[in-house]
């Protein structure tokens, strides 16, 4: 799984992410709090500007925006058809900038940033006792591990239906593939406690 | 090494997988054999804590592996018997770190561990590679390089040669032999054990003898083609 | 949390994040390929309980969030939080919570095979399709300014085929649940 982060050295490549959501989140509220077309337009014409400055090609850029360029210019004509051409064209602008800032931000903050501050924001909530910070990490990571895993299995489950030449059911494919991978889920889990990565608590079974 | 069971058996759904046995192991090179379903996997598990003594006590050096299962999983590293399961993290890098990680080291010394042990077992080549994609040696080793980047004193394998090809094999077996921790193989190949300082016969989840490898191994002949 | 715990929500989380890669299955007897992600917040839901499955489902947001393309059609990266769908991806979590909420009170390991399939499907049908739709729609006529009833009249045209993966996840919840044991008894 490659992530949609892109090598460079651009202004916000420079910014802390945390820095990042922070902005991200200020722009969000700006452009719900105000209808007005003039600040919208601006706001947009600025939103294209930086996602060019970040140098990632018109190809690689319609590639990536496309899904949901789409369904916002979906949404945007049923508003548009709707209510009035207005609230259309509010409702195009508003998300389309909130699209290529939240994309900017994604393209220039790496994975493993983002995991770091998203642990350091979570340590807060460590010392309330609601999460362990350090399990955000090792859970992401764990998460990126098992997706090939899931899949391999999904298709090694295809191929024994197709050579006892039985249909490909949902369900015939979804319950073994849940069992076999809770299985391995749970030697995973065991080989996480022998090699003591979470500092096991003292526990005793009654 | 010095590990002790005390009286120490584990019941799992009212049934007896391991029964309760009283025994002292302070060889450095341990065989545990037995036909499948014996209890040998829970009686290895039993010694780092993964499964805790449904009745009796079992000690490590000493340490309680219930009282304290933390102090005892780092003296006692565990190679399970499938070594997918056993890596966590996608990339063999961040895996192997993963341990270190947890006991607070600094970056520079988790990097420089890191190294060492991917030096020690030669597959610096594969640090950078997705875990999922190895060989079954290579997972092997990868597995083996995981567990001793933490330093334990003993490490328990349970059955490491299963499914490896001939070469993969002889090369787990050499570094089996290079190992200077102490080690418990839980194995179905007899040729790996077959030079060990002492073999345990596990069957249906009693320890029926213990011994030299030559008489245990005779003995499980006689067991299995009863 | 114990390890078990995170672990099982961290496979949940792949086993969504999968469901929006892998190909299609079409169904005999309708039309409707089962390929949405919803289904995997349904089966998270019914199969982990309210908080393993509430915790895999914020795993696939936070990686979607992170940069990852993890969301059906490779799509990820903060902007997916700025569609006009993203009503539906907030209320994927509220979802896998009611779904998992109600399983745990449904379904019991004494009841027949059926009782636990409908009390399954029931679960399902709550969290996945009747709170999911409230953020879905919610979300939509806030965001748009389109008429909140039209917005819901807009969205029908998808229930059908969310009430067929209910149904698929409740059987899959139901059989595992037999096939499974060492899941843990529900409170």
């Amino acid at each position: 799984m490659n992530s949609l982060y892109v090598e460079g050295d651009s202004f916000l490549h420079r910014l802390p992410p945390g820095l990042k959501l922070l902005l991200l989140l200020a722009v969000s509220l700006a452009l719900f709090l105000t209808r007005s077309p003039l600040f919208l337009g601006g706001a947009a014409a600025a939103g294209v500007l930086l996602y060019a400055s970040l140098g990632i090609g018109w190809r690689q850029s319609w590639i990536r925006l496309r899904p949901i360029l789409l369904t916002i210019a979906i949404v945007a004509l049923a508003t548009l058809l709707l209510e009035s051409v207005e609230d259309g064209m509010v409702a195009l602008l508003r998300l389309t900038t909130l699209m290529l800032v939240a994309a900017a931000v994604t393209a220039t903050t790496p994975v493993g940033a983002f995991i770091d501050a998203v642990t350091r924001a979570a340590l807060p909530l460590e010392k309330l006792g609601l999460v362990r910070a350090s399990d955000i990490g090792l859970a992401v990571g764990l998460v990126i591990r098992f997706v090939p895993e899931v899949i391999s299995r999904y298709q090694a489950l295809r191929t024994a239906h197709q050579a006892r030449g039985l249909k490909v059911r949902p369900t015939t494919m979804i319950v073994p593939l849940i069992i076999q991978t809770l299985k391995s889920a749970d030697e995973i889990a065991a080989a996480i406690d022998a090699r003591g990565i979470r500092g096991q608590k003292r526990q005793r079974k009654s | 090494m010095d590990i002790r069971f005390e009286q120490a058996g584990a019941r799992f759904a009212g049934r007896l997988a391991v029964e309760p046995l009283t025994i002292s192991l302070t060889e450095r090179r341990i065989g545990i054999i037995g036909l499948n379903g014996s209890g040998k996997t829970t009686f290895a598990r039993m010694i780092n804590g993964l499964v805790t003594p449904s009745m009796g006590r079992v000690t490590v050096n000493g340490v309680d592996t219930v009282d304290d299962a933390e102090a005892v999983r780092s003296q006692v590293g565990f190679i399970f018997q499938n070594p997918q399961n056993q890596i966590i993290l996608p990339i063999l890098r961040e895996d192997i770190a993963l341990g270190l990680k947890s006991r607070r080291l600094p970056a520079a010394a988790v990097e420089a561990a890191v190294q060492g042990i991917l030096g020690r077992f030669d597959i610096g080549h594969l640090a950078g590679r997705r875990a999922h994609e190895l060989s079954g040696g290579e997972l092997q080793l990868a597995a083996l390089a995981s567990v001793l980047v933490t330093e334990p004193r003993i490490v328990i394998l349970d059955e490491p040669t299963n499914q490896l090809d001939l070469k993969n094999r002889a090369l787990v077996e050499a570094t089996l032999n290079g190992l200077d921790e102490s080690v418990l193989v839980i194995s179905h190949d007899l040729a790996l054990i077959a030079d060990f300082d002492r073999v345990l016969l596990f069957h249906e989840g009693r320890l029926l003898t213990d011994g030299l490898p030559s008489e245990v191994i005779a003995r499980y002949r006689e067991v299995a083609t009863l | 949390m114990s390890t078990r715990d995170l672990v099982l929500a961290a496979l949940f989380a792949a086993i969504i994040v999968a469901l929006g890669l892998l190909p299609p299955i079409m169904l005999g007897f309708i039309p409707v390929p089962i390929t949405a992600q919803s289904m995997g917040v349904m089966l998270a839901g019914v199969i982990l309980g309210a908080r393993r499955g509430t915790v895999a489902v914020l795993l696939v947001l936070l990686l979607a969030a992170i940069g990852l393309p993890v969301l059906s059609g490779g799509r990820g990266g903060l902007a997916v939080f700025a569609a006009p769908t993203t009503g539906y991806l907030i209320g994927w979590v509220f979802a896998a919570f009611v779904t998992g909420a109600l399983a745990e009170r449904l379904v019991r390991p004494a009841q027949g095979a059926l009782a636990q399939s409908l009390g399954f499907f029931a679960a399902a049908v709550a969290g996945g399709v009747v709170v999911l739709y409230a953020f879905g729609i919610t979300y939509l006529a806030v965001v748009t300014g389109i008429d909140f009833g039209k917005a819901f009249l807009g969205s029908m045209a998808f229930i059908p085929g969310d009430l067929i993966k209910a149904a698929v996840a409740a059987l899959a919840a139901r059989a595992v649940m037999a096939g499974y044991p060492l899941l843990p008894a529900r409170a």
